[in-house]
């Protein structure tokens, strides 16, 4: 019998495709989540939190050159305000689509709400 | 790795289902509302970037850490997402805890594999017992 079979079937582990994208050294602070360890069932709670991948967020990141080293917690919380983002760009463009009497979301629609709500200022002038 | 900003897209499959799940059964996204999106989307995160790296270089550190992304999401305007950045956080932090705990138990427990094949040539007996031992560890990891 296997003394380190998992207890749960593993799962993807967000933490662990952004440690494997960097060497160790570059996160001084939370170094914690190397996602080598067998999933708990706090592990599996834990990778509900984000839904796009810290991996991209954090590549997304480091196009800035005057960013130097992204805490993990920091990489999280941006993961998760951009979920809020589009969460909230849809429904903001949606009330135009049913002014329109359509079903359908279309770029129209994003781009009367970008242009209606303040918020989304720093987008104009920014998609294609 | 010289990755361009325009290059760096987030996956279609998890922006749509963000999308989905925002708006009501029954309505539905182009594939160029959809694109725009997606594309707004990797501009907030280049734009949130930019904005807690002022913070951390005012503070003169050279880790952005969740501090500046709490302050930057405030600066943008965007202080609904605050509380619910706040509570996430709290879970994700938990989170990080238990794997670490889980990652220095799965150390323990490799040092204590190394230590049993030295000492397995010895006594069997004793092999039994450092077994048992091994299967009380378990339960506490898990």
């Amino acid at each position: 019998m296997a003394a380190t079979a998992p207890a749960a079937p593993a799962e993807p582990e967000l933490d662990r495709s952004g440690a494997e994208d960097e060497p160790r050294g570059t996160e001084p602070e939370e170094d914690g989540g190397n996602g080598q360890a067998g999933p708990t069932a706090g592990a599996q709670q834990q990778h509900r939190l984000a839904k796009l991948p810290l991996s991209r967020i954090k590549a997304l990141m480091k196009a800035d050159p005057d960013v130097s080293l992204a805490s993990q917690e920091s990489v999280f919380i941006i993961a998760k305000a951009t979920e809020l983002f589009v969460e909230m760009i849809a429904k903001d463009a949606l009330v135009y689509a049913q002014q329109g009497k359509r079903k359908t979301l279309q770029r129209k629609d994003l781009d009367n709400a970008i242009e209606a709500i303040d918020e989304f200022a720093f987008l104009e002038g920014t998609l294609d | 790795m010289a990755e361009r900003p325009e290059d760096l897209n987030l996956p279609n499959a998890v922006i749509t289902r963000i999308i989905k799940e925002a708006l009501p059964d029954g309505v539905n996204v182009s594939k160029e509302a959809r694109r725009a999106i997606s594309q707004a989307a990797s501009i907030f995160v280049l734009y949130a970037t930019s904005c807690a790296n002022n913070f951390a270089m005012k503070a003169k550190r050279k880790t952005l850490n969740a501090g500046d992304v709490m302050s930057a999401v405030e600066e943008m305007e965007f202080e609904r997402f605050l509380q619910p950045l706040r509570e996430a956080l709290e879970a994700y932090k938990k989170g990080q805890k238990g794997k670490k705990e889980a990652t220095e138990q799965k150390r323990k427990d490799k040092e204590k594999q190394n230590t049993d094949e030295n000492d397995k040539s010895r006594d069997e007996e004793e092999d039994e017992q450092e077994g048992e031992n091994e299967g009380e560890e378990e339960d506490v990891e898990n």
